[in-house]
């Protein structure tokens, strides 16, 4: 597994952890700022949607908009 | 400080409020109802003779020496068991009691060996002492039968057994019974017959269920009992109160000094945490400090291939700091980062964080609490709004029920264990979920009232099923729920738990747990009275280890058992200064006391007082630090006392990253597994050769004392600092008091701390402030810290890691008594004669399938690689599980560990990894790998003659 | 013709079993009773009140065909007609486990009244009969029953304590094996009283059919006491687990050893909970006392011992056996009166009283009243009402040293003047045997038995002085004879 995969596996199972939160999405997305170094947030934003959960790939929208 | 005893009052305090007044020898004593008069006379100065009674145990009344005269009393009652009335009038001392006290010394001595000059307890025994007390001058009995000249047992590494010194007060068997809770001991035979045995005739202690922990050493008042250290250097001439440096309980002790030579490590009978008990570990287990392993010169190396050479010290901080800044200038400040760790102290912690975020530049700092506890710190911050545990560790002393999940306290945390036990002993009830039958499931005078041994993995579906059983049944707390929690979320919570699909019954395919006993046992927690939730790592770390964390937060909310003694929400940690290294701020998105790297306010805080700017992005964390390396783009890392190649999972993907660094320093006592990788090494002291503190699972800060010069010349803090310095950095502390000033000014929480309180003080838990002017041992009493508490709702979501095929059993890891983390410690100590290797245990028909027997080599397997070991087939385990622990390096066992964490954390899941277990007939191919290259790391090139 | 022997084990033991055997097989309607206690006549049998003594299997035709020798009506015998037996009122009379018989003789009448009357009024009458332990202690039972009744615990505990080891002794066992129902409805009269559910009974292992017989009578009667439950425990072997303390460790499954006290077993006793722990004699008395009140019994007695006493004669007595009368017969009247001087014919020189811990006491002594103080203040204790006799041949030496050494091998081990003084005491009684230092060795006796007396932990180190000591004081010539040159 290589980085940018583990970073989709994380995130995946992020999202899917927070799926009962009020917005999933936006709980992810806040998970993620807060906790990932600006590297792991700019590859995961380089590599796009691909093998996300559908609120792991909402929630990517929402990462320049933290908050 | 020269050396005394510390002060006996011969029977434990009285725990009563009401106060008694007596007279004493024609003093007025007041001392609390249920004080003994031995005690009260003790308090006064006054000690009458004695030799059963020491006050870590109850009174006894069997040695008869500490009768007294009590007016308006026939005989001549024993004060160790007489308690306090009002107007009692007391005569310790008359003809008649000088007679008989005379008396029963002569009948002693008839049958004691009289070579105290040569007795290695010489100047340090009751007996003598008492001898001189009561004035025997002659010994009329010409004795025939004696008890001298008994074989000695030798046995136990740490201490000596010599019968012919016995006086038979039973202290020992009593200290074991009481203290410890092993009840390994007994008195053998009867009358004159009567002897102390550690079991059967036959059994010496080395081979009898002693678990080695000294209360009995402790207690004996003569050489009976005596460790192997006096018995070779003699008696003490100083004492220095000092924190242990093993598991997160923080034992105190009396390091018992002569010279710069540690005599022996006495447990301080003040020390809040371990009430004068202790393990072991700490108690015996600290002759690593001066194993010749130990590296104390500063070593270098241009690659890894290459033989270390030994430098001085300005020749290391100097090399260490051009190739910190050759990589900087190269591959940019975030190539760089830095790992504390949770067996060095506060300040230590403080500093070499403060030395990435000042220093480096970034914040790619992290702690090996990464990978036990960090769940704990992001899920009771959710749910509570603090990283911590809610109680101090007395708390235990008003439990009725004790719900134990993924700990093993008897092996890891065995002084709370003790007392743990001692209050189960008296009627508390207990729950333990645990895949594995630990000991605490059954034990003498303990068995659980439920074990719900459920399948790795599914500790969230366990608790969400009680919680469901707690709500649907009514048995939530309504009144604390609405006063002290957000009653909406809490509506959204019960709503979720009460779905059928969380039941008892819908989950046991699942969990594999029973849902009857799993409704008993949730029942028993929510109506038993005060109810105490312990848990260890194996709620951490899982994939759902942080959601575990909160489902267990939900439920002690939802039975308000949060908030007063007896209670609460119990993380036991794993190393000494878990908690600590995480309140300094260890973790890659916060700052000490727990405030997130983005609060623009903490930070400009933390900016003013050092004087530059702090990046307010998080930054890596250990595993997303290794995975940077692999993909190029970190290349730098100080690791101040942790060793990730043995501990950290996925060892191969470990090597990868650290291979894949430009510049490894490593600063240990021993060339560790992962220095095989470095190219720096830089040599560190034991808690013994410095200052500072360590903060335990109650939160309790607690002085670490220098009781000898560093071997290698430098505190650890002083490490640090001269690297800071060498890279620029105007750091110029002189103690590590000024460090701890500095976390007071810089942290809420600690504002109350400084070494001079501690000194006067003892210890201090922290929040220490304003608000809180003598510490908190309990709580979120009046409210919690983020106000109101949140329920979290906590879905069941199965990891990743399956069974199949190819792995069809689940191998869950932990650890034993005997050792303590990667052993890097306790292997090099006489604690390998109970655990000289790791084992597998293996389920009696998983055995059978594969045609596997006790002692067979067997070859453990998952995707991520492969090791050998030895089995054990126990029906310990489940069949369908199997366990190892991780203490030896031979075994490698995160070979077979995965990449898999925690969601919310990256705690890796040590706790389920699907294997296969098959016969072998040695070392892997992995195995006999590393075996070489370790051997080739580890050479130091012979020093030439200048 | 109904013919009635005994099937205790002390007539058993005399053969009663043989002869009850030939009885039967001579066409005789057997009907196995209590013993009388005359141990001396035993095997005793019976044939419409008349007794014939210490038959044979050759007397049996002979008695059949009425042309024996008989003792005459047994109730007129003088042994038991001087009685005053209220404890052993069905002794010789009834069959042991017959629910009809006891029932028939007054059974279960104190367990009704005690039901009628409830816990406070129990104690109170048992308070007001003066009833003080028949142990050898003499703690006034009702105040230990008020003290479990008002001690805090959901869990309280009746324990019988029938671990009858003295020497000379044998009025528990002739209780359990004879009247049996008589110590059940005691302890469910005590359980009513303290609030305890259950009751054990430790009985000593040598008692094995007084065990058995306890054992049926508890499963025979289980349904009159409910919800009071009785549990048999057999101990091991153990004199010190007569100890109150030891034998509430032994009962826990632990090791034989004395506990301190305080905390009193009647705070906390057995596993911790507050527990009445009282003899047979005791508990075998209430029944009596709860049905007939606490006058007509405490109407019996002197001073402060109310009531009768269930005094056993034996050792070298030509009379030997249970006789129950009221306190203040004298010591003289006891073994010359009623027990007939020694056995032997020789005279009398010394005499135990209270076991083997107890003084010996010169004929001088025979003056004493039976009473609790009246011993205390001549050194001496009654104890569990135990006499054993000792002609003029017997050496005070050998039997201050056998106190001694008895002591020794009895003591638990916890408490250092008994652990180590006994054996200490055995070594230098044997030097002053031999005739070494006779002086400084007896010196050195008083001052150990002065340590072991007021140092040791219960009343075995406590007591072994007494006989250590009142050996030497009575008998002084025994121990100076052979001193050596």
């Amino acid at each position: 597994m290589n980085s940018t995969e583990k970073l989709v596996m994380m995130a995946n199972q992020i999202a899917a952890n927070l799926a009962h939160d009020d917005d999933p999405a936006k709980a992810t997305a806040e998970h993620i700022h807060l906790f990932w170094d600006p590297r792991m947030k700019a590859m995961i934003d380089a590599h796009g949607e691909a093998g996300l959960s559908p609120i792991a790939a909402s929630a990517l929208t929402k990462l320049d908009q933290p908050g | 400080m020269t050396f005394q005893r510390q002060p006996d009052f011969g029977t434990r305090a009285s725990r009563e409020g009401a106060q008694v007044t007596l007279t004493i020898d024609g003093r007025d004593v007041t001392v609390p109802a249920g004080t003994t008069v031995m005690r009260a006379a003790a308090e006064q100065g006054a000690d009458i003779p004695r030799l059963c009674a020491t006050d870590s145990l109850e009174g006894f009344g069997s040695c008869r020496l500490c009768l007294v005269a009590i007016d308006g009393r026939k005989g001549t009652p024993a004060s160790c068991t007489t308690p306090v009335e009002p107007d009692m009038i007391v005569r310790t001392q008359t003809p008649h009691l000088a007679k008989l006290r005379k008396g029963v010394m002569e009948l002693y001595i008839s049958d004691h060996p009289l070579d105290c000059l040569t007795c290695a307890a010489n100047g340090d025994c009751e007996l003598q002492d008492q001898a001189g007390a009561v004035g025997l001058r002659d010994v009329r009995y010409s004795s025939d039968a004696t008890h001298l000249g008994q074989a000695k047992d030798h046995s136990n590494p740490y201490f000596d057994f010599d019968p012919s010194k016995c006086i038979v007060c039973s202290r020992c068997v009593r200290a074991c019974d009481e203290v410890q809770g092993t009840l390994a001991l007994t008195i053998e035979g009867r009358g004159f017959g009567s002897k102390v045995s550690a079991g059967l005739t036959s059994d010496n202690f080395l081979g009898s269920e002693c678990v080695s922990c000294g209360a009995c050493v402790q207690a004996c008042p003569t050489a009976t009992l005596i460790e192997k250290k006096v018995v070779e250097i003699g008696t003490p001439e100083r004492a220095v109160v000092t924190t242990c440096a093993y598991c997160g309980v923080g034992c105190t002790f009396r390091a018992e000094m002569r010279g710069e030579q540690v005599v022996r490590m006495v447990p301080w009978k003040d020390g809040k945490a371990n009430r004068g008990h202790s393990c072991v570990k700490g108690r015996f287990a600290w002759g690593y400090a001066q194993h010749q392993e130990r590296i104390l010169k500063p070593m270098i190396r241009a690659s890894i291939d290459q033989p270390w050479r030994e430098v001085e010290w300005d020749e290391a901080f100097a090399y260490a700091a051009s190739e910190l800044n050759r990589i900087n200038a190269k591959y940019g400040k975030h190539a760089l980062g830095g790992i504390t760790s949770s067996r060095c102290t506060n300040e230590e912690t403080f500093l070499v964080q403060k030395l990435v975020r000042a220093g480096f530049g970034n914040n790619n700092v992290d702690t090996c609490a990464r990978v036990c506890h960090s769940p704990t710190g992001y899920g009771l911050k959710t749910t509570f709004g603090t990283s911590a545990g809610t109680q101090d560790f007395d708390s235990v002393e008003d439990s009725d029920v004790m719900l134990v999940i993924g700990a093993n306290p008897t092996d890891g945390h065995p002084v709370f264990a003790s007392r743990m036990k001692k209050r189960l002993r008296a009627g508390a009830k207990l729950i333990v979920i645990d895949p594995r039958r630990i000991d605490m499931v059954r034990t003498p005078h303990i068995e659980a009232d439920y074990h719900l041994p459920l399948r790795p993995g599914t500790n969230v579906a366990v608790l969400t099923a009680m919680a469901h059983v707690i709500v649907t049944e009514g048995l939530a707390d309504e009144t604390f729920i609405r006063e002290r929690c957000d009653w909406d979320e809490y509506s959204h919570w019960a709503e979720f738990v009460s779905q059928s699909r969380n039941s008892p019954e819908t989950l046991a395919p699942v969990t594999q747990v029973p849902a009857s006993d799993l409704r008993a046992a949730a029942r028993l927690y929510a109506t038993g009275g005060n109810g105490a939730i312990y848990y260890g790592l194996g709620v951490t770390e899982h994939s759902q280890g942080s959601s575990t964390v909160m489902a267990i937060a939900n439920l002690a909310m939802a039975t308000g058992n949060i908030g007063r003694r007896g209670v609460g929400v119990n993380p036991l940690r794993g190393q000494n200064n878990v908690q600590g290294a995480c309140d300094m701020g260890s973790f890659p998105h916060e700052l000490s006391g727990y405030r997130h790297i983005s609060d623009g306010e903490t930070r400009r805080l933390f900016e003013a007082d050092w004087g530059v700017p702090i990046d307010p992005e998080p930054g890596l964390r250990i595993p997303n630090m290794l995975d940077a390396a692999v993909d190029g783009v970190f290349k730098a890392i100080y690791i101040q006392g942790e060793d990730i190649l043995q501990s950290d999972p996925d060892t191969k993907h470990v090597s990868a990253g650290l291979a894949a660094m430009e510049c490894v320093i490593v600063h240990d006592l021993f060339l560790n597994e992962t220095a095989n990788y470095a190219h720096i090494f830089l040599p560190g002291s034991t808690f013994l050769e410095k200052n500072g503190t360590f903060t335990n699972a109650e939160r309790r800060i607690q002085p670490v004392r220098k009781v000898m010069t560093p071997l290698n010349g430098l505190e650890d803090w002083e490490v640090t600092q001269r690297l800071a310095q060498a890279m620029g950095l105007d750091w110029s502390y002189t103690h590590p008091s000024e460090i701890m000033d500095e976390v007071a000014r810089l942290t809420p929480t600690f504002a109350g701390v400084s070494f001079d309180r501690l000194d006067a003080e003892g210890s201090l838990q922290w929040p220490v402030n304003a608000a809180n002017p003598d510490g908190s041992p309990i709580m979120h009493i009046d409210g919690f810290v983020r106000g109101k508490g949140k329920f979290v709702v906590t879905d069941y979501v199965p990891t990743d890691e399956k069974t199949g095929p190819r792995f069809p059993l689940l191998l869950t890891t932990g650890r034993i008594l005997s050792h303590y983390n990667v052993g890097a410690q306790t292997r090099r100590t006489e604690n390998v004669v109970w655990h000289p290797e790791d084992l597998l245990e293996i389920h009696p028909i998983d055995a059978e399938d594969r045609g596997l027997k006790s002692g067979d080599w067997v070859k453990l397997a998952s995707r991520s690689g492969e090791t050998t070991l030895r089995a054990t087939v126990t029906d310990r385990v489940a069949p369908g599980v199997v366990y190892t622990t991780f203490h030896h390096p031979a075994t490698q066992a995160n070979v077979v560990t995965t990449e898999y964490s925690d969601w919310a954390t990256n705690c890796p899941e040590y706790k389920v990894t699907a294997v296969q277990i098959s016969a072998s007939n040695g070392p892997t191919d992995w195995q006999e790998d590393y075996e070489a290259l370790s051997e080739r790391s580890r050479r130091i090139e012979a020093v030439s003659a200048e | 013709m109904k013919v009635r022997i005994s099937d205790d084990a002390a007539a058993r033991a005399c053969g009663a079993d043989s002869i009850a055997a030939a009885f039967a097989q001579a066409g005789a309607a057997v009907e196995r009773v209590s013993s009388w206690g005359m141990q001396w006549l035993e095997p005793l049998v019976e044939i419409e009140g008349v007794g014939y003594g210490s038959v044979t299997l050759d007397d049996v035709p002979a008695i059949l065909g009425r042309r024996a020798k008989s003792i005459g009506p047994i109730e007129d015998h003088p042994f038991i007609a001087r009685q005053t037996r209220l404890t052993f009122a069905r002794a010789g009379k009834t069959r042991p486990l017959s629910l009809e018989d006891y029932a028939a003789t007054g059974g279960w009448q104190g367990l009704v009244k005690a039901r009628e009357i409830g816990p406070a009024a129990i104690v109170e009458t048992v308070l007001q009969s003066g009833l003080r332990g028949r142990g050898g202690a003499g703690f006034p039972a009702g105040i230990k029953w008020k003290t479990v009744a008002d001690a805090e615990g959901t869990r309280k505990y009746i324990v019988c304590n029938a671990d009858e080891g003295d020497s000379g002794t044998f009025a528990d066992r002739m209780v359990m094996e004879g009247d049996p129902f008589m110590l059940i409805e005691g302890m469910a009269i005590a359980g009513l009283a303290v609030g305890a559910g259950k009751g054990f009974v430790y009985i000593r292992s040598e008692y094995p059919h007084a065990v058995a017989k306890m054992e049926a009578a508890i499963r025979l009667c289980a349904h009159l006491i409910v919800p009071f439950e009785i549990e048999v425990r057999v101990g091991a072997g153990a004199y010190v687990c007569g100890e109150e303390t030891s034998l509430l460790n032994s009962l826990e499954g632990k090791r034989g050893e004395v506990r301190a006290k305080p905390p009193l077993p009647a705070h906390k006793g057995l596993f911790g909970c507050p527990t009445a722990i009282n003899n047979v004699l005791t508990l075998a008395a209430v029944p009596w006392i709860l049905a007939n009140g606490a006058q007509a019994y405490a109407a019996f007695g002197m001073g402060r011992s109310r009531g009768t006493k269930p005094i056993q004669l034996a050792g070298n007595i030509k009379h030997g056996g249970l006789f129950e009368t009221a306190f203040g017969i004298t010591l003289g009247e006891l073994i010359n009166d009623i027990g007939g001087g020694t056995a032997s014919g020789r005279p009398v020189r010394a005499v135990q009283v209270g076991g083997p811990l107890g003084a010996y006491h010169p004929p001088a002594d025979f003056h004493l009243p039976f009473d609790y103080e009246a011993f205390t203040e001549a050194n001496g204790l009654i104890g569990h009402g135990g006499i054993v006799v000792f002609d003029e041949s017997v050496n005070m030496a050998k039997q201050a040293r056998f106190a001694l050494e008895f002591c020794a091998i009895e003591s638990c081990g916890k408490c250092t003047p008994c652990r180590l003084g006994s054996t200490r005491g055995v070594e230098t009684l044997d030097r002053i045997i031999a005739g070494e230092n006779v002086e400084a060795n007896l010196a050195l006796i008083a001052d150990l038995s002065e340590t072991m007396k007021f140092g040791s932990l219960c009343a075995l180190g406590g007591f072994a002085p007494y006989p250590v000591m009142s050996a030497i004081t009575h008998f002084p010539e025994d121990f100076v004879l052979r001193e050596k040159p």
